[in-house]
């Protein structure tokens, strides 16, 4: 059977076949690494140890998207994107979760996010070091900067020819994304009526083609899945290429639990498909099943030898998880905006990114220009800013005259900020998660200074009216990298301190925030620890 | 008609539209299948309590807001996030609106769809604060994610009905066709044009 598509409804999928069942598997007796989660980190793992000629399985508990036909020009039903089983929430500011952390299906939260890529600062894996608080990292930026290169190659990310913040000044691979939206025009002359400075976006989208995939349309609904492929998600790079190379992808398969064997090392996982349960075994497990879902699974593969869950000799699994802040300011023009075209983030500043001990904090934001679509701005005013009725229906009635801004605000680390497992369970028994997070006095300085300095720059720029909707973006820690295996979850390179052929792979691994979008920072991690794997494979290890 | 565009209907343009979105999006227009999980009673209250945070009472949208939140109630996906302590959507709105309904019996001796508009809108407005003192066993926090609950589930399906869209402005679906013209004061030929501009 030849394979056309590799996105496609069924279970298994393997270099010229596609199963809709898991009788056909083509690594059953075994692999060489079975990758947990096919988003950001995963793809990236995928694609790379399947081309050092390593047998992968990437098991995936969502679907196999389309985007041709399971992705839609519409917010609420999209809203299947995100991963929608239900998890608990605690703390002084509970965090929205769903669309606004993580993706389920392969891809995971690379089919809707905002394509921004960044890559964190020098000082990001440094702070302990610098600003005497939260930790340092056990790497620096010099070693991520090759990863950071090639993963922009690799997807050909676009941006401007001079970037004016960080260690990498540009330019970009590809084109910059122009001309921009009328939201984004604002937000720039605000910036350069108030000596910030902007540029337009570094975006995972395409400026001209590219391996045959066409350049944006400003179709608008990069948080819907991308339906003309001109955004990147590791759905239709990473993984396709992956499958050519010789992994297999299990989709629509959860997996329940981590293996281990009498000498402790791990032996692969058990998964569910349709109500059965499945075996793969694999001589490395990597788990990249994002900051909610990787502890969990860490911790209900409990066993004898490792009763407070694996990896977690340190306590440190699920502790320190860090949201961004990312209240939103939105200010009305006196002409229409139409915050619903282009891509939703098309300029930028990271001017207030680094720590400045004159604002009294430490650490800093990124400011992202950001469009909005009905339902995420009445959402926000309503759910978030509590707005209804008359007020919600005449600020709605002017949709087209709001112009918006997001801030992307540095949260530090707390091991009170966590996720656990709570008492009530899923429909395969096992415990959800309870997910608690509080924000600390420094992110609170943050925030405030953030949202002032969006509304300056609205003002600026000719803007009234302010009205600001507090939320969350992203979420990155709860296994943290360290040196020391007593207050961390794995090493530099994403292995385990535990277990060494037990690798976590994703965000959670982040010791610092940063100020900024963290997905390219995620696969450049992602692309590192593959050179690793690789390197011990070849090792015999 | 309301709004700064009499003139537009995003259903126009739906010939444009992939056909995955414009089947979604045209299903909102009815008719709508039977209630999967609410009854009659209960779906009338929501709607009643949809004019109000919506502030609209136009029959055909205000069915399909119910007929969403209802198959939302009936399906098996989950919540994405709920704070703990807080009973499962479908308990707490079933409850919540039962607890509605005794509180304004208590105090106007009428269910809250039969109760006078004036004083619906006070009850929903101390729900949100978590301030109504007749409600056993709904202590603030309760009556706080009851109500933030109700509001989203309404608002995010209000403000995914087309004629919605019509009035406000919004360009809707644009694949395959996208937008060329996108910076401050330009508009394709089908978007939506105010009055005379």
């Amino acid at each position: 059977m030849e394979n056309k598509d590799f996105v496609q409804h069924n279970c298994d999928h393997y270099k010229g076949h596609r199963f809709n069942d898991l009788t056909h598997r083509k690594y059953a007796g075994g692999a060489d690494v079975c990758i947990v989660g096919a988003g950001a980190a995963g793809g990236v793992l995928a694609y790379e140890l399947s081309r050092a000629g390593l047998k992968v399985v990437v098991i995936e508990a969502g679907p196999f998207w389309n985007p041709q036909t399971d992705f839609a020009s519409d917010e609420l039903s999209m809203s299947k994107l995100a991963w929608q089983e239900t998890r608990l929430v605690a703390g002084s500011d509970p965090l929205h979760l769903g669309h606004n952390i993580t993706g389920r299906g392969v891809g995971g939260g690379t089919v809707h996010f905002t394509g921004v890529f960044f890559r964190f600062h020098e000082s990001d894996f440094k702070v302990r070091t610098l600003d005497g608080a939260a930790d340092d990292w056990p790497i620096t930026y010099q070693d991520l900067e090759p990863y950071y290169d090639k993963i922009e190659r690799d997807i050909a990310v676009s941006g401007p020819r001079h970037f004016p913040w960080g260690a990498f000044n540009g330019p970009y691979p590809y084109p910059v994304y122009e001309p921009i939206g009328a939201n984004s025009q604002l937000f720039r002359k605000g910036c350069e009526k108030l000596g910030i400075k902007s540029t337009v976006a570094p975006l995972a989208i395409l400026t001209a083609p590219f391996e045959g995939r066409p350049p944006c349309i400003n179709r608008g609904f990069c948080n819907q899945g991308c339906m003309p492929n001109a955004k990147f998600s590791t759905l239709i790079h990473h993984i396709p290429k992956a499958i050519q190379l010789g992994a297999e992808v299990l989709s629509d398969c959860t997996v329940t639990k981590i293996e281990v064997d009498r000498y402790g090392k791990v032996t692969g996982v058990l998964f569910n498909n349709q109500g059965q349960e499945y075996r793969q075994q694999a001589r490395v497990v990597v788990v990249s099943a994002f900051v909610v879902e990787t502890p969990r699974l860490l911790f209900n593969s409990a066993c004898p030898q490792y009763p407070d869950g694996l990896a977690n000799s340190s306590g440190m699994v699920g502790k320190c998880i860090m949201p961004h802040s990312s209240p939103d300011v939105y200010m009305m023009y006196p002409d229409e905006v139409r915050l619903y075209k282009g891509t939703p983030v098309q300029a930028v500043t990271q001017d207030f990114w680094e720590t400045d001990k004159d604002r009294g904090f430490i650490r800093g934001y990124s400011l992202n220009a950001h469009g909005a679509r009905p339902v995420a701005m009445a959402g926000g005013l309503a759910g978030k800013a509590g707005i209804w009725g008359k007020k919600l229906r005449d600020i709605m009635l002017d949709y087209n005259f709001y112009a918006r801004v997001t801030v992307v605000g540095e949260v530090l680390p707390n091991p009170a900020n966590s996720v656990t497992l709570s008492n009530e369970k899923d429909e395969y028994g096992l415990p959800r998660a309870l997910v608690t997070f509080s924000y600390g006095e420094n992110d609170n300085k943050i925030i405030a200074h953030g949202v002032s300095k969006c509304q300056e720059i609205l003002e600026a720029a000719g803007c009234i009216d302010p009205i600001i909707v507090d939320d969350t973006a992203h979420l990155m820690g709860g296994c943290r990298m360290g040196n020391d295996p007593k207050t961390s979850v794995v090493n530099s390179f994403c292995q385990s301190h535990d277990i060494s052929n037990l690798y976590i792979c994703d965000a959670s691994v982040f010791v610092t925030s940063g100020g900024g979008n963290p997905t390219e920072t995620v696969m450049a991690i992602a692309a590192r620890t593959s050179d690793y794997i690789i390197d011990q494979a070849s090792k015999g290890g | 008609m309301v709004g700064h565009y009499p003139d537009y209907n995003v259903m126009n343009l739906a010939d444009e539209w992939d056909s995955h979105t414009k089947e979604i999006v045209k299903r909102r227009l009815g008719p709508f299948p039977g209630k999967q999980y609410l009854n009659e009673h209960e779906a009338r209250t929501i709607w009643i309590i949809a004019t109000h945070l919506a502030y609209d009472n136009r029959e055909d949208i205000l069915d399909y807001v119910v007929h969403h939140i209802d198959s939302e109630l009936a399906s098996e996906v989950g919540e994405s996030q709920r704070k703990a302590g807080i009973p499962k959507g479908q308990d707490l709105i079933r409850s919540g609106l039962r607890a509605l309904d005794n509180l304004s019996l208590k105090v106007y001796q009428k269910d809250f769809a039969d109760a006078e508009t004036g004083r619906q809108f006070s009850m929903l407005e101390s729900l949100q604060k978590g301030e109504v003192m007749d409600m056993p066993g709904w202590p603030k926090p309760l009556q706080k994610e009851l109500f933030k609950k109700v509001l989203n589930t309404i608002v995010r399906a209000y403000y995914s009905h087309p004629q919605v869209w019509s009035e406000i402005g919004y360009g809707g679906p644009a694949y395959p066709r996208g937008y060329i013209r996108v910076e401050l004061g330009l508009t394709e030929p089908w978007e939506a044009k105010r009055n005379g501009k």
